[in-house]
């Protein structure tokens, strides 16, 4: 209890920025992509423009909503929280023109699609980077 | 026809005029508020209208911005759609940054003008829905204005509905209110009045209701002026009635007046006359009674009269009368004179009175006339000399005035009597007439008086010639019958005295020319024949001599020059002095002394005796009084002349004198003469009656010098008689002087009158007086006249002489 307590009050104190658990945006490292803006970011994960440097259509990837992360990152992203992200969807898929990111459960699903897949784009804490991704795109510690 | 006329009534009607003036005012008010109220409903109508639209865009702004940002044309479309459905857009477009992502447009509709100045389209920028300040696209909307107007048509339409219901509304409103309050009551009103009678006094009821308002304060105005209309109309007619009287009296009065009377202008023209004035002024006759005019009558100087109108007519004074007499020449030779009054009417015309004055002016004509005519010879009298001489003189020509006297015209008229007196003067003027030319003028002024005046001499010359054709046949003897004589003529000779002054150099005036000629005359008569004498500038210079010794003797009794001398009055029976005679001095500064007989005259003739004589008593009397105070018992005679009563020195005055020197009255005596008793025999006889009730005694001076009749003594009372020096002087030589003197002794004595013998030079005369038997004497021989301070001395000094006689007597 005195953790959580703790944790709210570190929340509100530092809000998202701090917050961020040090995210980083990772590639498969043999996709040729070294780096990503955060427009082009933004982009990309809210269904904007999908198409990579590379010439190939990005795939970003979502992590579930249970991981604390994801909020993290549309917080640090775009400064919304996850309702309204899926508002923002809700209205497109209804369309049906664009998609918003595939979902997997975790970190480790991630890395695993992101082996998978070149084109692919996931966030994942900087502790869980290994040798087969690349961090395209970081928050400066600020 | 009659609902024609109740139509074009009731326009002209309170009601319908009100009724039009508000419907235009409404419809005025109306014009103009439906154009505020269409302006402002279109206005704010589509400015709702655009804010609706901006609402509504800005309502899907969000879902458009995400489909921009996402270029999600289908999602675009939905919103497109979405939009469409309202009705106020006619054409939405949605584009991204890159592309149009959706676009419709209402179809079957032409575009509309849009009419209100609104935005024609809206165009809504849309930003990134993460990033705010990143523009990803726009939505562009055109509203569909026919729609929004034909919307705002409707609204305006029924809000100008209401309005002009509202005004509507109003108008039956105040139509019905002014039909009941104000309408009604005055068609009352008016219905009333029109049933009322101009003069019956009815008076009108105040509609119900109406007690206190503006038609009450109406109907109560209107009964008062009604009131008042028909008190006037009554007095009107009262006036007109007596206006009718009047006339009618006064048109009689008109028609019947002895006086011409008639109205007329400036011009003369008449506008009316009467009957009196055709026939006093002669109108000629006309059968027109209009356009007459005053210039038909024959006046003699018809200017005259029309200067008169004028002067009338332009006179400030209103009321001022302007007369005169205007004549007419008579048709048989006598004139007929008029008298003319005229007044201005006021309104441009005279109103005139004509009277006949004919007589009263040949009444005036021959009283004038007489009033400078002699009656007795038709010649002008002094009047109608003075009249005549300006004439002459006013033409500044020489002329010669010529004085005519008879000698010894009085004695004749005496004798005679004055019948013949007046037949000698006709006869005389017809002689005179004789020598007279057309120019010359003749006059009797007085008496036997005569003037003449010869009109352009001026020379002596030619003058002598006619002076002897004048003195000769006036020279001739003249038959002239006396009243009681019968027919037997008296045959008279008489001579004329002429005395001739030139005008101007004689004199310039009558007055000048006539004391020239007197004085021409009075030398001309002096020589006792018929003779003509001129003018001598030496005679005026002996007449400016005697005005100035009058001026000097003026002076000298203001400046108190004039003394008293006494000369004493000696007893020669007591051989003592008894009394003095005050005598007057006049010892003149520049010319020595005047003699009394010179100055006394003088006085008289100048008015100035009574105060010399007043004079002379108060001397006389304070002398008197200072002697007799120091025991001298004498009395002092004062000469009272005739011109002194009976005013100059009454007996009172003479009495006030005495008793103010406390006087006796027998210290005084008064002398007079016998011109003194024959002046004023009633006078002379009372004032000596009151002198002697006084106790004054009175002596007569100069006796025998004059009349000396003896009946004076016996009708005056008098006490003394006083010899006059002149029989004195000769006594011992004149026989018969000395008869007179002793027969009046002896009268006197008989009388018992006392003497005085005046004028006594020496001892000779003395002592025949003596022998006579005269008591008391006065001259010379004793003394002459001494100032009073002397006086005592020279009594005392007879005194003397007296006891020394007497002493060589015994």
């Amino acid at each position: 209890m005195s953790i959580h307590k703790a944790l709210l009050f570190f929340t509100l104190l530092f809000l998202t920025p701090v917050v961020s658990a040090d995210l980083v945006l990772v590639v498969n490292s043999e996709s040729g992509i070294e780096r990503l803006s955060q427009r082009e970011v933004v982009n990309i994960y809210l269904g904007r423009y999908r198409r990579l440097s590379t010439g190939a259509t990005a795939a970003p990837i979502d992590l579930s909503v249970s991981t604390e992360s994801k909020a993290v990152f549309y917080r640090q992203l775009v400064d919304k929280n996850l309702a309204e992200i899926d508002a923002y969807w809700s209205r497109l898929v209804f369309s049906g023109k664009t998609r918003p990111p595939q979902q997997v459960e975790n970190v480790d699903e991630a890395l695993e699609f992101l082996a998978n897949n070149l084109n692919a784009l996931a966030y994942i804490d900087r502790a869980a980077v290994n040798s087969q991704v690349t961090i395209v795109f970081e928050w400066l510690e600020q | 026809m009659n609902s024609i006329k109740a139509w074009s009534r009731w326009r002209r009607g309170l009601v319908a005029r009100t009724l039009l003036a508000v419907l235009v005012v409404v419809l005025l008010l109306a014009g103009i508020s439906s154009v505020i109220v269409s302006n402002t409903v279109k206005r704010s109508e589509s400015q709702q209208a655009v804010i609706a639209l901006n609402e509504l865009v800005e309502a899907v702004s969000d879902t458009a911005s995400i489909a921009s940002f996402t270029n999600d044309d289908q999602l675009a479309a939905e919103v497109v759609q979405g939009l469409m459905s309202n009705s106020d857009i006619l054409r939405v477009t949605i584009r991204s940054t890159e592309d149009t992502l959706a676009s419709a447009e209402r179809e079957n509709r032409g575009s509309s003008p849009n009419d209100t100045g609104a935005i024609s389209q809206i165009i809504h920028p849309l930003s990134s829905p993460f990033q705010s300040n990143e523009l990803v696209g726009e939505i562009v909307l055109d509203p569909d204005w026919r729609n929004i107007n034909a919307r705002i048509s409707e609204s305006t339409r029924a809000a100008l509905l209401i309005q002009i219901g509202q005004m509507a509304l109003v108008v039956v409103i105040i139509a019905a209110i002014m039909l009941y309050l104000v309408v009604r009551p005055i068609k009352a009103i008016s219905d009333r009045l029109h049933s009322l009678g101009a003069d019956s006094g009815n008076l009108l009821d105040v509609p119900s209701g109406h007690e206190n308002s503006e038609i009450g304060l109406l109907v109560g105005d209107i009964n008062d002026l009604t009131g008042r209309l028909v008190a006037t109309l009554e007095q009107e007619r009262d006036l007109q009635q007596q206006q009718i009287i009047e006339r009618r009296k006064y048109e009689n009065l008109f028609d019947q007046a002895a006086s011409g009377i008639f109205v007329a202008n400036s011009s003369g023209q008449l506008e009316s006359f009467n009957r009196a004035f055709a026939n006093l002024t002669w109108l000629p006759e006309s059968r027109r009674r209009e356009s007459r005019s005053l210039t038909e009558i024959h006046w003699r100087a018809p200017e005259l009269l029309l200067n008169m109108l004028a002067n009338s007519l332009s006179s400030r004074n209103e009321g001022t009368k302007y007369e005169d007499d205007f004549v007419l020449p008579g048709r048989h030779g006598s004139d007929r004179w008029v008298h003319i009054e005229v007044l201005a009417l006021g309104d441009g015309n005279v109103q005139g009175t004509v009277s006949d004055v004919t007589q009263r002016k040949l009444e005036e004509i021959s009283a004038k006339h007489q009033a400078i005519t002699d009656t007795l010879t038709g010649y002008s009298n002094r009047a109608g000399l003075q009249y005549a001489l300006k004439d002459i003189s006013s033409a500044s020509q020489p002329f010669a005035l010529i004085m005519v006297n008879l000698n010894g015209f009085k004695q004749i008229n005496e004798a005679l009597g004055f019948h013949v007196g007046d037949q000698l003067l006709l006869e005389v003027s017809i002689r005179l007439k004789e020598i007279l030319s057309s120019d010359d003028h003749a006059a009797r002024i007085d008496g036997d008086e005569f003037v003449l005046l010869l009109q352009g001499e001026q020379e002596r010359r030619t003058l002598n010639q006619r002076m002897d054709q004048l003195l000769q046949p006036l020279s001739k003897s003249y038959e002239l019958k006396a009243v009681d004589q019968g027919d037997k003529p008296n045959s008279i000779s008489i001579s004329a005295s002429i005395g001739i002054a030139f005008f101007p150099i004689d004199g310039s005036d009558l007055n000048d020319l006539l004391r020239s000629a007197e004085l021409a005359l009075n030398s001309s008569e002096d020589r006792n024949e018929s003779s003509y004498l001129y003018f001598d500038p030496a005679q005026q210079a002996a007449v400016e001599h005697r005005r100035r010794l009058e001026d000097d003797l003026r002076h000298a009794i203001i400046a108190n020059d004039l003394q008293l001398a006494f000369q004493p009055i000696i007893d020669i029976e007591e051989g003592k002095v008894v009394g003095a005679e005050a005598l007057m001095r006049w010892p003149h500064p520049e010319k020595g002394d005047i003699p009394p007989d010179i100055f006394i005259p003088l006085a008289e003739q100048i008015g100035l005796i009574s105060k010399i004589g007043l004079l002379v008593l108060e001397e006389a009397c304070r002398h008197v009084a200072g002697w007799r105070k120091n025991g001298m018992n004498i009395y002092v005679s004062v000469n009272v002349s005739a011109n002194q009563i009976p005013n100059g020195l009454t007996p009172i005055v003479v009495q006030r004198t005495l008793e103010r020197y406390k006087l006796p009255p027998s210290a005084i005596v008064i002398e007079i003469t016998e011109s003194f008793l024959m002046a004023n025999v009633s006078a002379a006889q009372t004032w000596i009656k009151s002198i002697r009730a006084l106790g004054i005694r009175i002596y007569l001076d100069d006796f025998g010098t004059g009349y000396s009749s003896l009946s004076y003594l016996k009708r005056f009372p008098m006490d003394t008689v006083k010899i006059d020096g002149s029989f004195i002087r000769d006594l011992y030589v004149d026989k018969s002087d000395r008869a007179l003197t002793a027969a009046i002794i002896t009268m006197a004595g008989s009388l018992g009158l006392n003497v005085v013998a005046e004028g006594v030079e020496d001892e000779q005369q003395l002592a025949i007086l003596r022998d006579m038997g005269c008591k008391c004497v006065q001259g010379y021989y004793f003394s002459r006249p001494v100032k009073g301070i002397d006086f005592p001395s020279t009594m005392l000094r007879i005194a003397n002489e007296f006891s020394k006689e007497n002493k060589v007597v015994s």
